[in-house]
């Protein structure tokens, strides 16, 4: 059973619609540009806050899954033709998957050895990505082409905007679904005490496993968006300073709720402007 | 008649300064003319860990800037200029240009001193029909190959390292078999790839090729593999600590009898270089590469250093200071050419048929219709640890070997 | 056996004390509070630093910049645990949190250690310490040893035997075993709990900093130095985290594999090996090599 989103809430988001289809009209494209990067960081942020602040696992290896979002949709569009509508679920799913696999046998460590495992399955992720040459042309870096999006041409930060809008708000409002269902229960329920909540009879390794899945798809969503409105990326964009930066974000503007996330994700986002 | 000012605006501000240069002067065909003013747009890395592959070349730009304005300015206009931080980060540097383009209005932006972040705004600049003119940076993925609106490599693509090195080992050093240490970034790929292409079209064999990463601590592993492969001469374009750590164990090793051949970028200073290695011993048999004319402290730099010191007198320059200055000599010229009547257009006309001796950097200043590498030379100091010794002749990469 | 196939064990063991020193901190911090201290690195490259700041501007004798890059870490390690560490401890919210936050504490003393470094202008360059001893280097057979290796490894071996005798013969030392074994019981005995706590610290932070000082001169000072922690990780979940002599043997196995690696497959796999080993020992045998069966620690 979940509840469906409050009004207060669905106006957030139509909101959010509108702001999303009629700013680029407005303002010049650098302000654009950060509001494009800002979204970005938010549907990142999100991911991540559904692992650590709703279930409790403290896990680095959130920017492994944003690259494999990043990478899979330029590529699959690059090498495949395959247009963005189709490539970024498949690159958000690609990435899920890996998220699965990794989150079986890694919810079976404790706190700071999942922090570790996770750590190093990251690092381990930007050395593919720096290594594997011939898929990813290594630290050169990838041009990524315009995306197209039944006909629409994306590349532009007026162009990318309204599209970076609509995705956000659709993430948020499955963040809304997410967390006020059974599923989001057991999430906090895992978080508090491990033991309780599996004495209460939930799954407590499937579930933490499935969190991990969701998060990396979360993760694979944001690099879809990279392809929107960016041209080029590089291994570096992967790296531990990203890892700490949204770490920073979700501590700053508190973890485990949405607005929390957002204002954490504006507030460091424009600090360093 | 200010020349420079560094800005942070909040949007109200950001607001005001795109109506103000609406306002009568809107006339000028291209945003960041007026009839007093050309407005460029200038960035580096200013602070963090690289701030010393930027910050003082940006200066130097600077300063080359202010002469001109001292002179009247160009067909009357003086320059004014826009200053921001890069970090060497690709995501800064995109954010920065779209500000500058966007924002500030530039007529063109000047910067970039990491290639990977110069290399990240091009499609952008290209779009919005920009000249984008690097600083110091190599910038081999813009560059290479030519795009209208991108012009780089005032120090040498990294083509230009690994080409000139090998062209160095074979023609002077008499190499047959060649070992070759490279980092496995960006600049790495490139050097060692045409380093590799162009030994090989000269008659000798790449015995070895080591690629090591940045952050190497220990370097037993690849020196043996080097040693094992019984070179003729090693060459190695490793970054400042990774090349001190070669050069460490290549003495540890006594493998002094085969000359050792250093790019430019892992020798800044060569005093901190022999301090570091500790072991002038290793030195007896060391070469390094060097993109300018000169010795660094050499007398044809001389007077680039007097101008430096007179701007800034409570600056001691790093090494890479000078590499600025090709930059904004290119500008100030192709600007004199394009005339009174400036438009980004023609401005990229004039810059295409420069081809001039800068005084600071070992070969000419090229552009072309299709060629927007700026410097294809580089020369060569033996160094034992106290004494340099200029070897002679200029070395070149002619632009298509390695492509 | 081929020379190169030795040189490469021998390298190995040398750099493998290092990571092993390094470990062992860590670990110490671990065993008293639960946390792995992200800022190790940096306590080891400012404890380089230091001796450097001593040996020339202080123009202390060589020997005497260990004990003084010791002490000064270690009030660095102490204090922090004191101040920042008992505040996150206190505010905290029940549940895994607090480990959190106190990690990213650990990784905040990381950022503020390395802008301090970087604030001076000296270390804008790349520098070196000269080594402790130094003459030409010794061969045994085909092997090159210098003398800064073979300080490092007695080094190694004189701070394992002292910590051996610390932790297993004196008071302190047993105070500490038995806050890290169980805190509330320890507490009831009388033990001044927080203070053992920033004792602790203190020791790592010192051992950090003397590592540091060791390593300087094979490794170069440059504020970047802490990224070896990622190496001394590796070896101390090898040797399971969970005791010193593992540790040691995890250094070592980490040391002459990275250079094996190095040699037979590849250079470019170099920097890939750690975390290979921490993924795969972590996902599957989480109790590191050396350990016995896997058991939860505390309920």
């Amino acid at each position: 059973m979940h509840s469906a989103p409050s009004w207060p809430q669905l106006a957030w988001l139509l909101a959010l619609l509108a702001v999303g289809f009629l700013l680029p009209h407005a303002l010049p494209q650098y302000f654009l540009y950060l509001g494009n990067f800002l979204m970005m960081f938010a549907v990142l942020g999100m991911g991540l806050d559904l692992l650590l602040g709703w279930a409790g696992q403290f896990a680095f290896a959130h920017v492994a899954f944003f690259g494999v979002g990043v990478y899979g949709t330029a590529l699959l569009q690059i090498r495949l033709g395959v247009p963005f509508v189709i490539g970024m679920p498949l690159a958000a799913l690609l990435a899920g998957a890996i998220g699965l696999a990794i989150g079986f046998p890694a919810t079976r460590l404790r706190v700071v050895y999942l922090a570790l495992a996770t750590f190093a399955f990251a690092e381990a992720a930007q050395w593919v990505f720096n290594s594997w040459d011939k898929v990813t042309n290594g630290p050169n870096g990838l041009r990524i082409a315009a995306p197209s999006i039944f006909g629409y041409r994306v590349g532009t930060d007026q162009t990318a905007f309204p599209i970076m809008a609509t995705i956000l708000a659709a993430m948020i409002a499955s963040t809304l679904f997410l967390t006020t269902s059974k599923f989001g229960r057991a999430m906090c329920a895992i978080r508090d005490s491990e033991h309780v909540a599996s004495a209460s009879g939930i799954d407590v390794r499937g579930t933490k496993a499935w969190t991990f899945a969701i998060s990396a798809v979360y993760a694979g969503v944001a690099g879809g968006m990279y392809t929107l409105f960016q041209s080029f990326v590089n291994p570096e964009v992967f790296g531990f300073n990203q890892i700490v930066l949204l770490l920073s974000m979700l501590v700053v503007g508190g973890l485990g709720t949405v607005p929390g996330v957002l204002i954490g994700v504006v507030l460091l986002g424009l600090f360093r402007r | 008649m200010t020349v420079s000012s560094i800005r942070r605006a909040p949007a109200a501000m950001a607001m005001a300064m795109a109506l103000l240069f609406m306002g009568p002067n809107a006339q000028a065909a291209d945003p960041g003319i007026t009839d007093t003013e050309i407005t460029i747009g200038l960035f580096a890395p200013m602070s963090g860990p690289l701030a010393s592959f930027g910050l003082d070349p940006l200066q130097a730009a600077k300063m080359w800037y202010e002469e001109a304005n001292k002179r009247g300015g160009i067909h009357g206009r003086k320059i004014k200029v826009v200053i921001e931080d890069d970090k060497c980060n690709a995501n800064e540097v995109v954010a920065i240009v779209k500000k500058l383009v966007t924002v500030d209005e530039t007529f063109i932006v000047h910067g970039g001193s990491c290639t990977a972040a110069a290399v990240a705004a091009q499609e952008f600049v290209t779009r919005e029909k920009v000249p984008h003119v690097m600083l110091n940076a190599s910038g081999d993925g813009a560059v290479i190959p030519p795009t209208r609106y991108v012009f780089g490599a005032f120090a040498g693509t990294q083509r230009t390292v690994g080409a000139t090195l090998a062209e160095f080992a074979v023609k002077e050093l008499k190499a047959k078999r060649i070992a070759v240490i490279a980092h496995d970034d960006d600049y790495g790929v490139a050097n060692s790839a045409t380093l590799k292409a162009v030994a090989t079209s000269l008659g000798a064999q790449v015995a070895a090729i080591e690629m090591i990463s940045p952050r190497i601590t220990d370097v037993t592993a690849p020196l043996l593999n080097v040693r094992a492969a019984n070179p003729d001469v090693i060459v190695s374009t490793a970054y400042p600590g990774p090349a001190v750590l070669i050069a460490q164990k290549y003495g540890e090793f006594a493998m002094m009898k085969t000359p050792l051949a250093q790019a430019i970028q892992g020798i800044p200073v060569p005093a901190a270089f022999a301090k570091n290695v500790d072991n002038d011993a290793a030195l007896t048999n060391f070469y390094y590469g060097s993109p300018l004319n000169d010795l660094t402290e050499g007398p044809k730099q001389q007077k680039w250093l007097a101008m430096y010191k007179q701007y800034y007198p409570d600056r001691t320059p790093s090494a890479f200071m000078t590499y600025g200055l090709p930059s904004a000599m290119a500008i100030t010229r192709a600007l004199e050419k394009a005339g009174r009547d400036l438009t980004r257009e023609n401005f990229i006309d004039a810059m295409e048929t420069l081809d001039f001796d800068t005084g600071v950097v070992a070969g000419p200043i090229t552009f072309a219709k299709n060629r927007r590498d700026g410097n294809r030379a580089s020369i060569f100091v033996k160094f034992d640890g106290k004494a340099h010794t200029l070897m002679p002749g200029v070395y070149f990469w002619d632009g298509k070997i390695g492509m | 056996m081929s020379p190169v196939f030795l040189q490469g064990i021998v390298g190995g063991v040398v750099t493998g004390c290092v990571y092993a020193l390094i470990a062992l901190s860590l670990v110490i911090v671990y065993k008293s509070s639960d946390v792995i201290n992200f800022a190790g690195g940096e306590m080891v490259m400012a404890g380089g630093y230091l001796g450097m700041f001593a040996l020339l501007w202080l123009q202390l004798p060589y020997t005497l910049i260990f004990p003084f890059a010791a002490v000064v870490i270690f009030i660095v390690g102490a204090l922090f645990d004191r101040i920042v560490l008992t505040r996150v401890v206190d505010h905290s919210v029940p549940g895994q949190s607090v480990l959190v936050a106190m990690i990213i504490g650990t990784v905040g003393l990381s950022y503020v250690l390395k802008g301090a470094v970087r604030i001076i202008p000296y270390t804008e360059e790349v520098r070196r310490l000269p080594p402790f001893s130094s003459g030409a280097p010794i061969f045994i057979g085909p092997v090159v040893l210098q003398h800064q290796d073979i300080a490092i490894v007695v080094a190694a071996l004189i701070i394992m035997c002292s910590l051996w005798i610390f932790f297993g013969f004196t008071i302190v030392g047993k105070a500490l075993r038995a806050v890290s074994q169980n805190p509330r019981a320890a507490a009831l005995v009388g033990i001044p709990v927080r203070r053992m706590s920033m004792i602790a610290w203190g020791i790592a932070a010192a051992l950090a900093g003397v590592a540091g000082v060791l390593l300087a001169p094979k490794l170069l000072l440059t504020p970047d130095m802490g990224a070896i922690v990622i190496l001394a990780l590796a070896a101390a979940i090898i040797g399971g985290f969970v005791s010193l002599p593992g540790c040691i043997a995890g250094g070592i196995l980490l040391g002459i594999a990275q250079n094996l690696i190095g040699i037979y497959v590849h250079s470019r796999a170099i920097s890939l090996a750690p975390f290979l080993v921490i993924m795969f020992v972590l996902l599957v045998r989480p109790q590191g090599l050396f350990a016995g069966k896997f058991q939860a620690r505390r309920v």
